[in-house]
């Protein structure tokens, strides 16, 4: 099928795409409220600037350098088992919660999902990850 | 009789298979009894079926078949074509075993023997073929063994050249064998021999029309045929190659460039005798054709020095009269001519062979001399050879030579005064330059120096034999076969040959004047004495006269400037064409615009391509979505 | 949903074969915590007798002729998917076969390695196995994190991870088009099941295709154009190709090129083959690129790798144009195709293997071979087989490929295309030709140094694959029969 530009622009959205009509409407309206108040706080806003309000915010202490410096690595590390296990648990909460009516291939679903995941944590466990030093 | 038949033809090619693939000596064991075996076989076939005057008709299989064009191979064997087998296979032996002896030490003898034997194979099916297309395939394949032969030592570039230049003026001839071959296919249908002979009276008066012309479909087929001949037999406008062709080792001389291939085109024209016969313009032309290349080369021989190129002249010279008495129905003599010529210039060549041999690879006749004592048995036979030759009576030359020089006398034709004139006139030189070779080779002072000398030796047995075999022949063929081939009541030739009623030459020939038959050997006599009183009694007249005439005596040094005229005419434009189409055509405009201009089109491209691949993921990336936009894109608006 | 429901479990019995030697292996590894390369060597043993042992069960428990579907919907097994897990399993089989020598020597091998082949040859099973969006994804994803990983094993390398970031970073962007695509696709039918899509796009009446439709098409087509490195979603190819350790790039170069080219197919014939019209010039001008992008930017290439990264970047478009053709004489070409590239590039990066450069992992630069055949003749004669075939030459398997790809095409009606392709091929055959040219005409350099030139090691594993893949190169004219008739059984699943 080919469609000319013009064709193309005065389509309709159809089919199942305009039950999410809605949640564009709400999305647009978001994005503009959010913008406005952004755009007037910066336009309206009082601006006296010196040293001190322009350095970065560290935990209430003075700032050793610049924001936008390397750090270690073993951060990025923690942060990513932490999501996984994160997610996990994300998973877990609706896995209880239909417990009832998934039977037990559910059940054992999780189980085998859990130790996968447990078979990772060994290994990262023993490979030393976990270890800060 | 037809096993017979089928094993001499194919014996040689068996020899040629297995010798490409034996060591030296049991290849040379090999070619040379399976050469003896054809020849034992072909004497047989030569007295059961040629002296019974029979013919066999032998078909192997089929080769083309289209519709209403069949084309067999096969072998016919009648008399003319046992003639030739019978000759071929009997000098092929002798010079197999003769290369015994004279390629001893060479590196590749088995590739030489194997070039002999399938030589004998190609020229074998030649004379045997039952149809014009098998004569072709043997046409083309002695052509491909003189190449391969001429350029045996390719390492020299003299001989490259010769071979080149064989097939080169060969291919010449062949396009005329082919138009001929045409010509006979959309005139008859069919390339049969048999068949075609059958119809030819019908189509006598065809003519051909185009361009506005009407041409007489017989003169022109035959004239096609007799241009093909004239390459392969060497006659005046294509014999260039001839003398060139002695580059080859010299028993390939003796086989190939005087005894057999050569004689090809004669065959050839005896052949389609029945054609000739209706096509009167064509028969003169072929005779005034020969009756100029045997003057013409017989001057040329009278002042060359290389003992091998002299006697490849003399071929040259002979097949100018075996064409001479064939264009004028005189067709018995020339293939008497054909054979005795067999006998005494494959003598001659070997001979010469073993006094280069002797003189440790000396071809100059101004530096032999006064060798005969060293070599008396190669001096004997190298008289025997000059004698038969010259046609000195009872010798085998003399009874060939004088029946066609009769014939010429005899012809009703108007050319045949001319070629009895001409033929008069060589036969003169003829004796001069033969005897020329021998006072000049054997006798006088040695002009060699002392090295040379001091080495001359009689050639082994092995290649004494086979020339006193062909002694023999040169001594005895003329008088054996005389009455056989040109009898007065002879029947030996049967359907063979045709020859209408009112062209017959050859009885006629037995009863001429008295001094038309005493003028060959007079002529003979006279050149004899003539070479005796330059070389013997006034050895300073060659050098006073070769000055005094210097004109004359370059022009004929040069070979009448045949060679000069064509550099001229045809090799220089075609290579200044060849360079202009190579330089500006090929390599600029073809190779520039297609190989060469898109190869570098495409490494361009190729570069093109390699800048997009900076290395940064962010144009990796930049790239899938412009990909992806463009197929939303082509969708919508394609 | 009873609480009884039990899928049949025996469909992925291969898989799951695969999962616990995965798991077993690297348990066992993390405990072990041996460096010993005698222990290294045992992991990949038992690495490759897993991918062995799966095959025997798959071969054992295959239905033939039969659309054998478990997990609700979500994986099936037909003639199809057995012919692509077939070639997956026995490909990812022949490259640990080939590899684990020189893996050994450059000091890569680590359990690791091992089970994170086993882990990419489940994901790629699953792909295959597909029937639905969402196992489809899993797979994907099963085997695009393995393969990152993998190419990023040698870490220390800054080329190496260099290659595997670039791998990493257009790969999540390629998933990211394969989700978009597919829920939209889920939003436009209300299911992710392959049979289910197709029945509802069957339903809507032609030329009045929603917009979402479209977009959705585009989008999954963009992320297998990726996974498959069809111009202009292959400019991955050639860095990960080089960056990678060469048991790593033959890896990458085989199997997941095959199973992304079969899942390709099955999503363009099977969901969407009601599309047809509107799928085949979008095909066909990644088709046209890839071929034509495949036979130029190699031209200049010095790189051995980075040139077959383009080589095999035109050999998918030529896949690509059978499935262009759409018909089953298309299909059957392109899997034969796929049969014959999977032979043809392990048999190359077999001899890669065998050959040892100047640099620190097998043989880098074209240069590097010259002079090659007299060291080794019998590796120069099988790479040059593998040349010439991948060039196209008959009586090569390469060419019969292209053969049957060409005939298709034009059968189907794209002169152009297949003008094109073979414009392409001659081009290409460049390279390809250089390659043996180097090898036997050009001269070995005046030294060598000590490892220049020496075979690694060449033991029976490597001898025995690299004689199979020569073998059926070499004789596929011969003896096409077990191929053709595979082909044929797996094709018959969409025409029939």
């Amino acid at each position: 099928m080919t469609l000319s530009s013009s064709q193309f622009m005065s389509m309709p959205l159809k089919g199942n795409l305009e039950e999410y009509f809605n949640i564009f409407i709400f999305m647009a309206v978001a994005f503009g409220i959010s913008l406005f108040l952004v755009l007037l706080s910066f336009w309206r806003g009082p601006k006296r600037p010196d040293a001190e309000k322009l350095s970065a915010y560290e935990c209430g202490f003075e700032a050793f350098s610049d924001a936008r410096l390397k750090f270690d690595v073993r951060f990025y590390l923690v942060a990513i088992l932490f999501i996984i296990f994160d997610l996990e648990i994300a998973f877990l909460f609706p896995w209880a919660v239909s417990l009832k009516s998934i039977g037990l291939f559910g059940f054992f679903s999780m189980l085998l999902f859990l130790g996968t995941l447990g078979i990772g944590f060994v290994y990262e466990w023993r490979k030393g990850a976990l270890e800060w030093e | 009789m037809e096993t017979l038949a089928v094993l001499v033809v194919f014996l040689p090619l068996l020899g040629a298979i297995l010798s490409s693939v034996l060591d030296h000596r049991s290849s040379q064991a090999v070619t040379c009894g399976l050469m003896a075996l054809a020849a034992i076989f072909a004497s047989i076939l030569f007295v059961k079926v040629g002296l019974q005057e029979k013919t066999l008709l032998i078909p192997l299989f089929t080769w083309i078949h289209v519709e209403f064009f069949e084309v067999s191979w096969g072998l016919q064997v009648d008399s003319l074509s046992l003639v030739m087998m019978a000759v071929l296979t009997l000098i092929s032996f002798l010079v197999h075993v003769y290369s015994v002896g004279y390629m001893k030490g060479d590196r590749s003898i088995p590739r030489f023997m194997a070039y002999l034997s399938l030589f004998t194979f190609f020229m074998l099916t030649l004379v045997t073929a039952p149809n014009f297309l098998q004569m072709f395939f043997g046409w083309e394949g002695v052509g491909l063994c003189s190449y391969l032969l001429i350029g045996y030592w390719y390492d020299r570039e003299s001989a490259n050249a010769a071979a080149m230049k064989a097939f080169l003026v060969n291919r010449v001839g062949d396009i005329g064998f082919v138009l001929g071959v045409l010509t006979i296919f959309v005139l008859f249908g069919t390339v049969d021999f048999l068949s075609v002979f059958e119809l030819v009276e019908d189509y006598k008066d065809e003519t051909f029309t185009f361009f506005g012309g009407h041409y007489h479909a017989l003169t022109l087929a035959t004239l096609f045929f007799f241009v093909g001949a004239m390459g392969k037999s060497a006659q005046i406008g294509l014999h260039t190659w001839l003398p060139d062709a002695m580059e080859a080792p010299t028993p390939v001389s003796a086989l190939i460039h005087a005894a057999t291939m050569v004689t090809a085109g004669v065959f050839l024209v005896v052949r389609i005798s029945p054609l000739l016969e209706y096509a009167p313009l064509a028969r003169e032309f072929i005779t005034l054709i020969g009756a100029v290349t045997a003057l013409m080369a017989a001057t040329i021989a009278c002042v060359q020095n290389d003992i091998k190129r002299i006697i490849a002249y003399s071929t040259c010279s002979q097949l100018g009269y075996m064409f001479m008495a064939a264009g004028l129905s005189g067709y018995s003599a020339s293939m008497l001519h054909l054979t005795t010529h067999a006998f005494f210039k494959a003598l001659l060549f070997l001979s010469a062979g073993s006094v280069i041999h002797a003189m440790s690879d000396e071809y100059n006749i101004q530096k032999m001399g006064g060798i005969w004592k060293y070599v008396p048995l190669t001096y004997v036979l190298m008289w025997i050879g000059s004698l038969a030759l010259a046609g000195i009576p009872f010798f085998s030359g003399f009874y060939s030579k004088d029946m066609i020089l009769e014939v010429d006398w005899v012809s009703n034709l108007p050319v045949g005064k001319v070629a009895f004139v001409f033929g008069i006139s060589a036969a003169v030189l003829t004796a001069f330059y033969a005897w020329r070779l021998l006072l000049l080779t054997f006798q006088g002072a040695p002009r060699a120096d002392e090295a040379v000398m001091s080495h001359i030796h009689e050639s082994p047995l092995i290649m004494l034999i086979p020339l006193m075999v062909l002694g023999a022949g040169s001594l005895f063929s003329g008088y054996v076969l005389y009455d056989l081939f040109v009898g007065e009541s002879t029947s030996f030739w049967g359907t063979a040959l045709f020859v209408l009623p009112e062209n017959e030459v050859i009885g006629a020939a037995h009863h001429v004047e008295t001094w038309v038959k005493w003028s060959p050997i007079l002529a003979t006599l006279v050149g004899i004495g003539l070479a005796y009183y330059l070389y013997v009694f006034a050895k300073s007249w060659p050098e006073r006269l070769s000055i005094a005439f210097s004109t004359v005596y370059t022009f004929l040094l040069r070979k009448w400037c045949f060679d000069e005229i064509y550099d001229w005419i045809f090799v220089r434009p075609s290579l200044k064409l060849a360079k202009v189409l190579w330089k500006e055509g090929d390599q600029k405009m073809i190779d520039g615009l297609g190989p060469n201009g898109v190869a570098a089109l495409s490494v361009a491209g190729g570069r093109l391509l390699c800048r997009f691949q900076t290395g940064y993921v962010y144009h990796y990336a930049f790239a899938m979505i412009i990909g992806l936009v463009l197929m939303i894109g082509c969708y919508f608006w394609l | 949903m009873g609480g009884a429901y039990l899928p049949d479990l025996t469909l992925v019995l291969p898989e799951g074969i695969l999962v616990v030697t995965a798991f077993l292996i690297l348990m066992t590894g993390v405990f072990r915590k041996s460096t010993n390369p005698q222990v290294q060597q045992r992991f990949g043993h038992v690495a490759l007798s897993g991918l062995i042992v799966a095959l025997g069960a798959l071969i054992f428990y295959h239905h033939p002729a039969e659309r054998w579907i478990s997990f609700e919907g979500q994986l099936l097994q037909d003639d199809f998917v057995y012919l692509g897990k077939i070639l997956i399993l026995s490909g990812s089989a022949a490259v640990v076969g080939i590899s684990l020598a020189s893996m050994l020597k450059e000091h890569l091998l680590s359990f690791e390695y091992c089970a994170l082949i086993l882990l990419a040859t489940v994901g790629m099973l699953l792909m295959v196995g597909a029937n639905d969006f969402l196992s489809l994804f899993m797979g994907l994803e099963i085997q695009s994190l393995s393969l990152y990983v993998l190419v990023a094993l040698k870490r220390d390398q800054t080329i190496a991870s260099e290659a595997a970031l670039k791998y990493f970073v257009l790969g999540a962007l390629a998933t990211c088009f394969y989700l978009y695509g597919a829920s939209l696709m889920y939003g436009f039918s209300g299911s992710t099941n392959f049979e289910a899509i197709a029945t509802i796009i069957r339903m809507e009446s032609a030329g009045n295709f929603p917009l979402s439709l479209f977009m959705s098409l585009i989008f999954i087509m963009a992320s297998f154009s990726f996974k498959i490195s069809a111009v202009p979603f292959h400019m991955w190819t050639p860095d990960v190709y080089q960056g990678s350790p060469t048991p790593i790039t033959a890896f990458i170069a085989a199997t997941p090129k095959i199973a992304a080219m079969l899942v390709f197919l099955r999503l363009m014939l099977e969901p969407f083959m009601t599309l047809y019209d509107e799928w085949q010039s979008l095909v066909a001008f990644l088709s046209l690129f890839s071929m034509v992008l495949g036979a130029f930017a190699a031209l200049r290439q010095t790189d051995l790798k980075r040139l077959l990264a383009y080589s095999a970047i035109g050999q998918m478009g030529y896949m690509l144009l059978g499935v262009v053709a759409g018909t089953d004489e298309g299909i059957q070409a392109v899997l034969i195709y796929l049969t014959l590239y999977l032979v043809m590039i392990i048999g190359t990066f077999a001899c890669l293997l065998c050959l040892r450069g100047k640099g620190s992992y097998g043989v880098q630069n074209i240069e590097d071979l010259a002079g090659i055949s007299t060291l080794h003749p019998k590796v120069s004669f099988a790479l040059a087989i593998f040349m010439f075939s991948l060039a196209g030459i008959p009586p090569l398997g390469g060419f019969f490929a292209k053969l049957y790809i060409f005939k298709a095409a034009l059968s189907a009606g794209f002169f152009g295309l297949a003008i094109a392709g073979a414009l392409a091929s001659v081009v290409a055959a460049y390279y390809y030709l250089k390659i043996v040219k180097v090898m036997y005409f050009d001269d070995a350099p005046k030294v060598p140094s000590a490892s220049y030139g020496q075979i690694v090691v060449l033991p029976l594993k490597m001898a025995l694959i690299l004689n199979a893949c020569a073998l059926v190169t070499l004789l596929f004219f011969v003896f096409p029969n077990p191929i053709l008739e595979i082909v044929q059984r797996a094709a018959f699943t969409f025409s029939g």
